[in-house]
Order: structure tokens, then C-alpha cells, then sequence
């Protein structure tokens, strides 16, 4: 990866930059980077040319993130080179102590309008969970994909499943039912559900980490800087999956298939997010599932959290001029556009009133399967931001390849191993 | 006169042709060893990340090292790659040059068939054995298959991995070995042979007795060759497998690199480098210890 920065460094640090440039005849010119792919570049577009229409005195240039192996590089190399933008859309709360560490984000709380802009947009509790340990919100969140299980309602009608299971003891009846129904000899094997095993750092953020905040009732993974997933919720998760792989109901290898196997019915269930309806609607149009909350241990109660990858919107500190960049993300933040990004990407803008705003309705309407995505928005949590979490991911995969897809290891040794690699890595940045 | 004018008086009246002559290396030398070092031993104590400004840690980096499972596992790693490959190596390479050795019909053509996959891109030859070791659709199985066999998880099954990998470095790396020990042989007077047949020796006491000792040497050499090498081994668990499954193809190289290029943490890296270098060191020392003997007593 960092190769990756490096090279990136050398090709945009020698350029001329893209921060803002000196207001020409008057009109001052600010950049913003969205994410690179079409829809959101569509998205852009049509915010920018908007923009660029009600406010003469303000020229923004849109540019996609150059695009490389992950937003995160880019954005490092460009703090390394001074080249940021003024304003970008696509950042990750998970490189966001980075970028601060760094000197490349100015706190956005310094606007007296900023609690009033934000709190109109989110709820007070979520938006606390962005707040930096210097007391300071450098990001304000935008949008989010939340994680859920999916799942065919044709296989489990076919299974003899009535009802979709809240617990992991229900889900294991199901599993169950599967194996016994819909595989033996001479029919096509009919996987209870699928995840890719091997052991990347990331693949744990759509099985152990959503698992975990649902066990756990949305806990972090840090408190105060410290360790805090030493505890019976990420045991449970571990021996949930463990379970799954002992029992057959996931396989111990890694579909490569070009087809999703869930839309090719080759699985009962299915962990994604908003993203997956978009491409059901696309390439399946046919197929009878239904989207829910993640299982949770027996005799939890209350609502079920889950992980979602929240993007948000920062301002870098080579702007020249703030205030206008501030403007500009208070029209990016405006219910219009957060409209627009659900036609146009398919994304769940980060609000408390996608339900009820009459702006949403339509939409919801249209895409009924959406509407459990936007319920699961308050219940909805992001990654801490604390130093290595890539590093601290690796060391949960390689606790969860042992313990949950090989068995060789029992769930309470793989969590206290996990933590204790985790330490070691935060004693090491401190 | 100073000790320093001295020098520079000493320098004035040499040929200056010399200096610019080793110029090249010296340059060379200084951009591509000298400095390399001098940095790395410098990261040892710092964190770096290769974007953000240095950060002095003091030993903080060995603190870590010495608390790092992983570090230790890597270790262990490539001493049962070692364990596994060095035998394996000598012995196919001495036997194959053994053979090459006599005068059997088209030698030329096996002597540089052998040494063909030495010089073959080592990423070419881990991906073609890639395809021989898969599970479902390899060779090796579809052969086991064939002649009534199970399949073996060669690149899936912890306990087998590192063996696999092990028996592919040795065909990668058996080439260069058997030249070693055909100059070896070549270099065993025959007057020896002759004298042991006069006396009745056996071709097996011929080679116990005279063979053997006689390449005490070039064994020597293969084996420090070999044990720098394997502790090199990075191409292979990088390609194959990735250092799994459950980390047991995690060689040393390779824990480097992740913690370098795939957690940027170069400080970090560094100090692992360092220390491999003095493993490497203490390894080879108790090597030529125990294997080096004086072939005049």
C-alpha cells in the first residue's frame, strides 16, 4: 500500500496542485473531490454546475479522486505533496486520524453554524461517535451503506423455513433445515450462506465487526484509546461463525464466480449492503428475497446495530478560503442533493428523516426493499478511528480464520489472542 | 607534518587513473549498500509511515519485536523451511551430479535442463506450480486421482504447506547446486580413486571415504548458500498462499514486506531486517562449525 502512496506522491506531488488557486479577475476557485465512480461523478456534476449557477463569485472545480488502489492513499500522498482539495466527499472516518495527524483537515466545529447545519441532518448521538479525542469534528457524515443479511424467501419457502430468524439459535434451525431439505444426493448444493475466508484485513467488516456491534449493541471496538472487544459479544460472534463452517452451512472456500452466488440461488442467505439490491434490480430482477437485521445472540434485546461505510465530507487546510468551502459543503449536505444521491447512487444519505421527509417519499416508494436500509440508519455505526486499524483487522482475520473457518482454536483463546495483539499494536503507536 | 596532510600528500603522488578506475563501484557502493544501511539502521528507531514526517520511538520497535507472535512464528517458519529444504537440496543436487557426472548419452542437454528453472523468473515457476498444486483441478491430484489415490491439500492444509513450498524451492534452486558440486567432483584427484580400487574399495566406500570428504567443501558452500536463501524465501508463500493457510507459511521475508509496504510501518520493518541479519549471522556461524572439517587431517 504504501509503495502505492509513494508512487502517488512522486506523479501528483511534482504537479502544480489542485488546492484552491488565486482568485482570477475576482472569482475565487475552490476544487472538490468525489468518489471516482460514475454515479456519484454524475451526482457531482449536476451539484457542481448548480453551484457554479446561484454563486458567480465562487467557481468549484469538480474532479474525480485520481484513482488508485484505495481513496486513502490518494488522499495521504496528496496531504504529503500539498495538493488536497478544498472539499472531498469521500472520506473514510477509518483514515480520518491520519489525515489529522498529518496537518491535512481544518475542524469544521470552527463555524458557528456548524452544530445547527449538522444536527438539523442527524442525530445528536450519532454524530457524537465522529468526534475526534481532541474534542474537534473534522468530517461531517454523508452517506452510509449499512450491512444486513439478506435472504431468498423461494429457498426457504422450498426448505419448509416459515418466518426469518432474529437469533443465532434460529438461524442454526434454519441452517438446518437447509442441509436436510435442499441438499443431498443428485440435487445441486444449496449453501445456508457464504463468506469469503481468506484472511483480509477488510473481509471482517461484513461478517465479525457487523456481528459484533449487533451482539454487542452497537459497543466500539476502543474506549478511551484502550481495547474494549475483549468481552462474551465478540466470543459469541466467533463461535456463531465457527458453528457455521462446523456444521457445513458455509463452505470452506472462496466463490470466484463473476455471478454472485445468492443471485444465482446458490445460497439461502447473504451478507451486503444497499448496493446489492441495486445490482439484484439489475441483473435479477426476479428474485424473491427479503433484506433484515443481522441475527443476534439468544435473549438479546433491543435494537440490532450493525456496521455501515460511512464516506463523509472534510475541508483540507491548503484552502485558501474556508468560508466559501464550508458553503459549498452546506449545499453538498441540503436534503436536494441527499435526494439526489439516492436516484442517482443507490446510497443512503446519513439523516434522521429519510422516512418521513416528504423530499424521500418517492423514492421509498419505488424502492421498497431501500426502506429497511433507512431504518437501520440510526442503528448504525462506523469504524473507530484509532491508529493501525488495518493492522488490528489483520490480527482479528487471522484469530477468525483459525478459530471460525478452521476450528482449531477455541472462540474465548481467538478473542483473547485478538485483544492481545491489538494491544500490543496500540501500546506501539502511543 | 599532520596525519591528515600525509594522507592527502599520499593520495597527490598515486596514480589518479586508479581513483576514477573504482569511481563506478564506489558509487555504487555508497548509493545502493552504504547509504541503505546507514537509513535502515536509523528507522530501527523511529516510525515512519513514508507520507508523515519521522517520529523517534527509541526501542520501542524492539519492545515490540521481542512481544511479537508473529515475528516469532515467521521465525519458526523459516527454520522448518530450512529444516526441510537444505537436506533436501543436498542431496538431490549431489545425486543429479553424480549422475551428470558419468558418461551417460546427451549430458550436455540434462546439465542444462536442470539448470533451466534457476534462470526461469522465479514468479513464472510459483505460478506453474501454483497450477500443479491446486486442489481441485491440479496435476498432482488428477495423477493421485488416477492412480486411485486421495487428493492432498499441498497449499491448504497448514501442516503441509510449508513442505510444499519447501520441495518447489528445492526444484527452483537444484541447478545451481548440482554445478557447484560437479566442479566439486571434478576437482577430486583421480589418483584417490585409483588407488582406493587397487586397494579393493567398493564404489560405496569409494564415496564415503573419498567423495564425501573430498566436497566437504562445496558442501559448505551450498549449505550457507542455501540457508541465505531460504532465509530469503519471500516469492513463493507471496504468490502460493499468501502466508496462510493460518499463517504458516509466513516466512520471515515476507512478514517484513507486510509490515513495510502493507501496514507502512518501515521503522518496524527495519528492526525485523536487522534482526533476521544476526539470525542469519548466528545460523551460519553454528553451521560452519559443526559441518567444517580439515580435509588434510
Amino acid at each position: 500500500m504504501r509503495a502505492g502512496i509513494l508512487a502517488v506522491v512522486l506523479i501528483y506531488g511534482c504537479g502544480d496542485g489542485n488546492g484552491p488557486r488565486n482568485e482570477a479577475g475576482g472569482t475565487i476557485e475552490l476544487t472538490y473531490w468525489p468518489a471516482p465512480n460514475a454515479q456519484e461523478v454524475e451526482l457531482a456534476d449536476s451539484l457542481v454546475r448548480e453551484w457554479n449557477i446561484l454563486h458567480p463569485g465562487v467557481h468549484v472545480v469538480m474532479q474525480p479522486i485520481p484513482v488508485n488502489q484505495s481513496t486513502e492513499e490518494v488522499l495521504l500522498a496528496a496531504i504529503a505533496g500539498k495538493t488536497t482539495p478544498d472539499v472531498c466527499s469521500n472520506i473514510n472516518p477509518i483514515a480520518l486520524r491520519d489525515y489529522v495527524a498529518s496537518g491535512g483537515l481544518i475542524p469544521l466545529d470552527q463555524f458557528p453554524d456548524f452544530d445547527s447545519v449538522v444536527t438539523q441532518r442527524i442525530p445528536r448521538e450519532l454524530l457524537g461517535l465522529f468526534m475526534t479525542p481532541d474534542g474537534h469534528y473534522y468530517q461531517v457524515p454523508w452517506k452510509t451503506n449499512p450491512v444486513m443479511m439478506f435472504y431468498n424467501l423461494r429457498l426457504l419457502r422450498a426448505a419448509g423455513v416459515s418466518g426469518i430468524p432474529n437469533t443465532y439459535a434460529q438461524y442454526f434451525a434454519l441452517g438446518d433445515r437447509v442441509l436436510e431439505k435442499l441438499n443431498g444426493p443428485e440435487k445441486a448444493h444449496i449453501w445456508v450462506g457464504e463468506r469469503d475466508i481468506r484472511p483480509i484485513w477488510w473481509q471482517r467488516m461484513f461478517d465479525f465487526y457487523p456481528f459484533y456491534l449487533a451482539a454487542s449493541g452497537g459497543q466500539p471496538l476502543f474506549r478511551n484509546d484502550s481495547v474494549a472487544f475483549g468481552n462474551s459479544s465478540a466470543e459469541e460472534v466467533f463461535a456463531f461463525f465457527r458453528t457455521c463452517y462446523a456444521r457445513g452451512y458455509f463452505p470452506r472456500t472462496s466463490f470466484y464466480q463473476s455471478v454472485d452466488p445468492f443471485m444465482l440461488e446458490e445460497k439461502v442467505t447473504h451478507i451486503a449492503g444497499p448496493w446489492q439490491v441495486a445490482a439484484i434490480r439489475k441483473f435479477a430482477p426476479a428474485l424473491d428475497y427479503s433484506v433484515e437485521p443481522l441475527p443476534v445472540p439468544d435473549g438479546r434485546k433491543g435494537p440490532v446495530y450493525t456496521f455501515g461505510d460511512f464516506k463523509n465530507v472534510a475541508i483540507f487546510t491548503t484552502t485558501k478560503h474556508p468560508r466559501e468551502a464550508w458553503a459549498f459543503v452546506r449545499f453538498l449536505l441540503s436534503a436536494r442533493y441527499d435526494r439526489l444521491l439516492l436516484h442517482l447512487c443507490d446510497q443512503i444519505p446519513v439523516r434522521g428523516d429519510l422516512l418521513t421527509n416528504p423530499l424521500f417519499a418517492e423514492y421509498f416508494k419505488n424502492n421498497p426493499k431501500m426502506v429497511r436500509f433507512a431504518e437501520q440508519v440510526p442503528f448504525t455505526r462506523g469504524m473507530d478511528s484509532a491508529p493501525d486499524m488495518k493492522e488490528i483487522f489483520d490480527g482479528i482475520s487471522q484469530e477468525y480464520e483459525m478459530c471460525a473457518v478452521y476450528g482449531t482454536k477455541p472462540p474465548a483463546q481467538a478473542v483473547r489472542d485478538a485483544v492481545e495483539r491489538a494491544r500490543m499494536i496500540t501500546e506501539w503507536n502511543r | 607534518m599532520s596525519r591528515r596532510a600525509a594522507l592527502l600528500a599520499a593520495i597527490r603522488r598515486s596514480d589518479t587513473n586508479g581513483y576514477i578506475f573504482v569511481l563506478p563501484y564506489v558509487i555504487f557502493f555508497l548509493a545502493f549498500v552504504a547509504y541503505p544501511l546507514v537509513f535502515s539502521f536509523v528507522l530501527m528507531f523511529h516510525r515512519w509511515n513514508l507520507v508523515s514526517p519521522m517520529e523517534w520511538v527509541g526501542s520501542k520497535n524492539f519492545i515490540r519485536l521481542v512481544q511479537d507472535p508473529l515475528f516469532f512464528k515467521s521465525l519458526f517458519n523459516t527454520l522448518t523451511f530450512l529444516a526441510i529444504h537444505i537436506p533436501l537440496q543436498i542431496f538431490a543436487a549431489l545425486g543429479f551430479a553424480l549422475l551428470l557426472n558419468t558418461r551417460i548419452r546427451g549430458r550436455g542437454f540434462f546439465r542444462g535442463i536442470y539448470f533451466l528453472p534457476v534462470v526461469v523468473s522465479g514468479v513464472a515457476v510459483t505460478i506453474l506450480w501454483q497450477q500443479l498444486f491446486s486442489f481441485d483441478y491440479g496435476v498432482l491430484n488428477s495423477l493421485l486421482r488416477l492412480a486411485g489415490l486421495g487428493r492432498v491439500p499441498w497449499l491448504i492444509d497448514a501442516n503441509i504447506a510449508m513442505p510444499s513450498i519447501a520441495v518447489m524451492a528445492t526444484w527452483k534452486n537444484v541447478g545451481i547446486y548440482i554445478v557447484l558440486f560437479l566442479a566439486g567432483l571434478q576437482g577430486i584427484p583421480r589418483e584417490l580413486y585409483e588407488a582406493a580400487r587397487i586397494d579393493g574399495a567398493s564404489p560405496l566406500r569409494q564415496f564415503l571415504y573419498i567423495t564425501f570428504p573430498m566436497l566437504n567443501p562445496t558442501i559448505i558452500i551450498i549449505v550457507v548458500l542455501s540457508t541465505i536463501g531460504g532465509f530469503s524465501l519471500f516469492i513463493e508463500p507471496y504468490v502460493l498462499t499468501g502466508g496462510g493457510p493460518m499463517q504458516s507459511t509466513l516466512s520471515g521475508m515476507l512478514y517484513i514486506y507486510n509490515q513495510a509496504f502493507y501496514f507502512g510501518h518501515m521503522g518496524y520493518a527495519a528492526t525485523l531486517g536487522f534482526v533476521y541479519a544476526a539470525v542469519i549471522f548466528l545460523v551460519v556461524t553454528v553451521q560452519r562449525r559443526v559441518i567444517e572439517r580439515d580435509i588434510a587431517t
